[in-house]
């Protein structure tokens, strides 16, 4: 039985003109398994997108290798990525096409023809709730309902893993929980999925388990009550929020990731640098 | 799923946003170069009547008739796929959505530059089918010269693409537009013989991949001699851009 995922040892390096490569994600190694959800948690420039991009098969790896149910994902991108739905971080919907046109479209790369493709768009659409904006052109949707869209395309092969890079960022609540329930209801059939984030509730809630990315390593890998448990120990944590102030909470996520790499999750800016100079290699 | 198949899937979704906006591509496609052919060859044709050239007489309707052709492979090849393909590139991120499904990046980018090419060849073929008609061409060099046509659509298709894929922002296009496109445009030969140039410019214009391309068109269908030459040069034209443009838009996606 082959898993969903199977990430061994993946490195890659940017090149840089004029200076040594740069490390973005130096050796990591983790599977996905049938129904799991899989958390990479990290904050911006940490390498979790550098990694998604290499195991989506859109970059090619210093070294190592990324499998999608037994197929290696750069070797035969064609028999891995008929198993595979990726919803980028960035807005990737095709302006020039119609709610449902788009999906029927985007469902011709995976080589499924028009009628059965069709098909599949009106399930889709009636399942996220966009049935009513069928005929208009993406501009004319809301940044919830373009993110839902997003990931209704990456559903419209039946993948049976799907990569979502940071899904909920700049939603709102309630777009955020419609998504949360999304992806949700995938994992119930039995997909697995990839997730990115730097949000920590959104990854206590819905990540079996995370692994915590600081500078492209993974520093550790468990279900989040087990990360909270080895590394706070303690089930109360009381801190001055303002002078005078205390604030008694259950440890979190953040905690973790503040005591294993002594940053918070809001500012690592060497790393930032690190990814930009990377990027304009 | 082949390879080809894979190029095809990428091929359809280009000609079904031409489909669907049809009147909006049959203008963008069409309307220039019957413009250009009414003006220039109607109204310049008028004004010249007749000239001979390399040693061969013929109406300047004839001779600006086939150099619209070229002109017409330049632009439409070269426009569709510096602006349209920055545009897909860039802005609406369709390579970066298509290259993580079963196609990958290399087809995404076949699949692009064919298209370029055909939207290209589809304008240049009705020039061809105009001059035809009018009793200008020579039917059967005219019907000699599509796939020609085709391989110099590809030739400037593969120009604008490279251009994309090397542009930072949308506006840095202008500069090969207004540095090349538009040089080779007025001075490889659409409008007059080269031969009316000094010698140094005419060196010049034959180094532009334009002036051959109108070199073999004109040879084909109004019975200039041949230049071997000219075709080796459009088709090492082509294979060297069409290599290049496609490993720089690689090289500006793929880290």
């Amino acid at each position: 039985m082959n898993h969903p995922l199977v990430v061994e040892a993946l490195v890659k390096d940017y090149r840089v003109k004029g200076q040594a490569a740069f490390r973005a994600v130096a050796d990591i190694s983790f599977s996905v398994a049938e129904g799991e959800c899989f958390g990479l948690l990290g904050p911006n420039g940490a390498g979790k997108s550098t990694s998604m991009q290499c195991i989506t098969g859109f970059y090619p790896p210093t070294s190592g290798r990324v499998t999608i149910l037994g197929h290696d994902v750069h070797a035969d991108p064609r028999q891995a990525r008929n198993a595979l739905g990726v919803c980028h971080q960035e807005d990737t919907l095709d302006t020039d096409f119609t709610v449902f046109d788009q999906l029927v479209r985007h469902a011709s790369f995976f080589g499924i023809g028009e009628k059965e493709a069709g098909r599949k768009a009106t399930e889709l659409l009636e399942r996220f709730d966009l049935t009513a904006k069928a005929g208009v052109l993406v501009e004319a949707l809301s940044g919830g309902m373009r993110r839902r869209l997003q990931v209704a395309r990456a559903l419209i092969a039946d993948p049976k893993l799907l990569v979502l890079d940071e899904p909920t960022t700049g939603l709102d609540p309630e777009a955020r929980r419609t998504l949360w329930s999304i992806i949700t209801g995938f994992r119930q059939t039995g997909g697995a999925v990839l997730l990115s984030t730097h949000y920590m509730d959104e990854a206590e809630r819905l990540c079996d388990r995370i692994a915590i990315i600081h500078r492209g390593r993974i520093l550790d890998c468990a279900p989040p009550p087990e990360l909270i448990c080895r590394h706070i120990g303690v089930s109360e944590i009381d801190e001055e929020i303002r002078p005078g102030v205390r604030w008694k909470r259950p440890p979190n996520l953040e905690d973790v990731y503040l005591k294993l790499t002594g940053l918070s999750l809001a500012d690592d800016e060497s790393e930032e640098a690190g990814e930009e100079a990377g990027d304009a290699s | 799923m082949s390879g080809a198949r894979a190029i095809a899937t990428v091929w359809r979704r280009y000609f079904a946003v031409y489909e669907k906006n049809f009147w909006f591509g049959i203008v963008t496609t069409f309307v220039e170069p019957l413009l250009y052919l009414v003006s220039f060859g109607v109204g310049v044709g008028g004004l010249v009547g007749a000239l001979t050239t390399e040693g061969i007489s013929l109406t300047y309707r004839q001779f600006v008739f086939a150099g619209i052709v070229g002109q017409t492979m330049l632009f439409q090849g070269f426009f569709e796929a510096a602006y349209g393909g920055f545009v897909r590139m860039y802005y609406q991120k369709v390579f970066q959505a298509i290259a993580v499904t079963p196609v990958t990046m290399s087809e995404v980018l076949w699949g692009e530059l064919l298209w370029d090419a055909s939207k290209a060849t589809f304008a240049s073929t009705a020039v061809v089918l105009i001059g035809v008609l009018a009793g200008d061409f020579r039917p059967f060099g005219a019907l000699i010269a599509l796939p020609f046509v085709f391989a110099g659509s590809l030739l400037f298709a593969a120009m604008g693409l490279l251009t994309a894929a090397r542009s930072a922002t949308i506006d840095e296009i202008s500069y090969p537009q207004f540095l090349l496109i538009f040089p080779m445009f007025l001075f490889c030969g659409v409008f007059f013989p080269l031969d009316q140039m000094p010698t140094i410019l005419q060196g010049v214009a034959w180094l532009l991949p334009l002036t051959p391309a109108i070199s073999v068109l004109r040879s084909l269908t109004l019975g200039f001699p041949l230049k071997p030459l000219a075709v080796i040069a459009v088709l090492l034209w082509t294979a060297i851009l069409v290599k290049t443009a496609r490993r720089a838009m690689r090289d500006r996606l793929v880290k």
